[in-house]
């Protein structure tokens, strides 16, 4: 241990006093600063917005005066996603998602989420982030700082003159790797206790636990990351003849897990299971309210068995009769029938997201940078799983509202009066504001075990990789 | 303190080093030489366990140094053709750094003094190595040998391409090491200096160790014939 800690010992203080080390490390430094200190501004703005714009459409609904039920309904309201804090650090799918969604009866308005609209993926290089910056950027970095680990010994002569020492193989390659760990641990420490200190300031108290725990998960999947890419670095350099050898080598590794296969997977994913356009999506929605689900079931039948189902249950002959107003169970019916069918459609939109999620998960296995891409948005609140769950929530909310309206109008108005009953004030206090909660850690990680598998069996086969290739090596071939 | 039995290194069908067989005791500096090719370095690196053998056994203190190469790596220095120490530390620095990873700690003032004794000028104790000359590297390689207290002392072709001057500097502290007890095999070309600082000598042709005896056995003239006969043949 003491001689691993001599040579990180000697392995930084040699970095420090390379020019290009030291500059490189500031560039990454800045860069990582930057794009946290956009990332706040931005989430600031947007939540400032958020909780304004919603604090103004609560007032509309509440004041929106005297009304007939159907009407408000249909005048509805808006219910907005707050931005995960975390969000400051990985925007995610944030960006082609959208925040907003407009409430009305009938309707499933779309979100800014568009699952198909013209993006030929979901998952592609975004605005410059700070998980973008670690993801991609630091393991440059890792590159220009590990490729010569070994090489630059070999090259100049010194490997011999220190394997005379009587040191192994294996504790050169430990000190080095603890070297470029401290290196860059002190260059990301500030940028660490930055996400931190942002991160818990004025979110409330209550969420405080989870939010931490989180930043705390982000800092190990991310540690784990980055250790993959020095002792890969390390590893290459020991294997290679020549540092040119060994930077073409790790360039074009980077260049193939960060950049070509992500790529690749989501082309892939989107040509095995592709989406239907959004105005197909709309319009099959459309045709199958029209006609029912089986395509020859028009509104005109289905009134007509629910008023037959009614009289009979009631024994009246005719709606009048009923101690109800039918207009509203009719309406309540309605809904209920295109619920079913925006049911049946999103079932099959989402089922095609999950396969296309799937492939990109056992993608991950080969490839650390996507797992941890993937990790980090769930971390951060700003992947597909927790938008689906907002939107599951909001759907509910809207079902509930228009469920209410309709069943004020039955139980309140009656038959033929139209829009002649008008509600008040106490119904519109009876919908509670839209309140969202996002899940916690623990269960969204539950639907990423394959990302999580990924980083132990990458960590294992580095780990293997090193002691087998430092049992074998020899200072000389031969 | 060297031992070579039978010690023989191939690389598929050539013969680098063929059944040598060789013994160097304490005090002892056999010097080994031979043209481009013949073998010195193979002997050398046989015995740093950089590469393994084919047959036979290199021991140091008796014992095997590819079975106990950690052990046997205690008892040795190093000091290679041209010594590489790291650029951007200092002569002290780099010092402390190979002690240290030898198990030896000492004092800045000890390190200074170790440095000085190798008869490194004191005011590049403190500088890069970026700024040393070949000779300058190779007091640090002496200064290192001594801070270790090395029994044993392997030299690839020390003095090649110092200046008369250095190199002179560098015979005189072999001297000192072989006056401390110092066991020390050394692969040169240079025949003068084999003749005025060897116990020892062992001519090596195409692998093979052709002839060996005791330096002061023959004169400068024999041994530059005997050297040349060898290399002829």
């Amino acid at each position: 241990m003491r001689q691993v800690l001599l040579i990180a010992q000697k392995e930084i203080k040699v970095a420090l006093r390379e020019k290009l080390v030291v500059s490189l490390g500031a560039v990454t430094l800045l860069l990582l600063g930057v794009a946290l200190y956009a990332g706040y501004v931005s989430y600031r703005q947007q939540q400032e917005i958020i909780t304004e714009t919603q604090a103004e459409k609560r007032k509309e609904w509440l004041n929106q005066g005297d009304k007939h039920p159907h009407i408000a309904a249909h005048y509805g309201t808006f219910v907005f996603k707050s931005k995960t804090v975390l969000s400051l650090f990985d925007f995610g799918l944030d960006a082609y998602t959208g925040t907003s969604v407009y409430l009305e009866a009938h309707y499933q308005h779309g979100f800014m989420f568009r699952p198909a609209q013209d993006h030929t993926s979901m998952i592609r290089f975004g605005e410059l982030s700070a998980a973008l910056v670690l993801q991609v950027l630091v393991p440059l970095l890792i590159i220009f700082l590990a490729f010569g680990a070994f090489t630059r010994e070999r090259e100049s002569g010194t490997l011999k003159l220190l394997m005379s020492q009587g040191i192994s193989f294996r504790i050169l390659t430990w000190g080095k790797i603890v070297a470029y760990g401290i290196i860059l641990a002190v260059v990301l420490l500030p940028f660490v206790a930055g996400i931190f200190i942002l991160s818990v300031s004025g979110i409330r108290q209550e969420v405080i636990p989870d939010v931490a725990f989180r930043a705390l998960l982000l800092v190990l999947i991310y540690g784990v990351y980055l250790w993959l890419f020095i002792s890969f670095s390390v590893w290459i350099s020991l294997r290679s003849a020549t540092g040119r050898n060994a930077l073409l080598t790790l360039l074009t590794c980077w260049m193939f897990f960060a950049v070509l296969m992500p790529k690749t997977v989501a082309n892939l994913s989107e040509s095995f299971y592709s989406l239907p356009s959004m105005r197909e999506f709309r319009a099959r929605i459309q045709e199958d309210k029209r006609n029912g689900l089986d395509g020859k079931t028009p509104r005109s039948v289905r009134m007509a068995r629910l008023e037959k189902a009614y009289l009979e249950k009631y024994r009246v002959d005719s709606v009048q009769q009923l101690p109800f107003n039918f207009e509203g169970v009719s309406m309540q019916a309605g809904e209920e029938h295109g619920n079913k069918v925006y049911d049946h459609h999103l079932g099959k939109l989402r089922e095609t997201f999950h396969r296309q999620n799937r492939l990109r998960s056992i993608a991950s296995l080969f490839n650390p940078y996507l797992a941890v891409q993937h990790l980090s948005m769930a971390l951060s609140g700003t992947d597909m799983h927790t938008f689906i769950y907002f939107e599951e929530e909001v759907e509910d909310y809207r079902r509930e509202l228009v469920r209410k309206m309709n069943k004020d109008m039955a139980e309140n108005s009656r038959y033929g009066e139209f829009y002649g009953y008008k509600a008040q004030s106490d119904l519109w206090q009876e919908i509670d504001d839209f309140t969202y909660q996002t899940p916690t850690a623990p269960v969204l990680l539950q639907l990423y075990h394959l990302e999580i598998l990924s980083l132990l069996f990458w960590m294992m086969s580095v780990f293997v990789l090193l002691n087998y290739s430092n049992r074998k090596m020899k200072p000389l071939h031969g | 303190m060297l031992q070579a039995t039978n010690l023989t290194k191939k690389y598929g069908n050539f013969t680098a080093l063929n059944a040598l067989n060789l013994s160097v005791k304490e005090g002892d500096i056999f010097c080994l030489l031979g043209a481009n090719g013949a073998g010195k370095s193979t002997t050398i690196n046989l015995f740093l366990n950089f590469i393994d053998p084919s047959e036979g056994q290199a021991t140091i203190g008796s014992l095997d140094v590819t079975r106990y190469a950690k052990e046997t790596k205690q008892l040795l220095s190093y000091i290679p053709e041209n010594l590489m120490l790291y650029p951007n530390l200092t002569g002290l620095e780099n010092l402390d750094f190979f002690c240290g990873l030898g198990g030896k700690s000492y004092t800045k003032g000890q390190l200074e003094a170790l440095l000085k004794q190798s008869g490194l000028q004191p005011d590049f104790i403190h500088k890069r190595v970026v700024s040393y000359s070949k000779g300058m590297r190779q007091k640090v390689g002496i200064a290192l040998a001594t801070a270790r207290e090395a029994s044993v002392l392997l030299l690839d072709e020390p003095t090649s391409g110092l200046d008369p001057k250095a190199s002179n500097e560098f015979s005189e502290l072999l001297l000192g090491m072989k006056e401390k007890g110092v066991a020390t095999l050394m692969a040169t070309h240079d025949l003068f200096r084999a003749k005025d600082t060897g116990t020892h000598i062992g001519i090596m042709n195409e692998g093979v160790l052709v002839e060996q005896f005791e330096s002061g056995d023959v004169s400068f003239q024999d041994l530059e014939k005997l050297y040349l006969k060898h290399m002829h043949n």
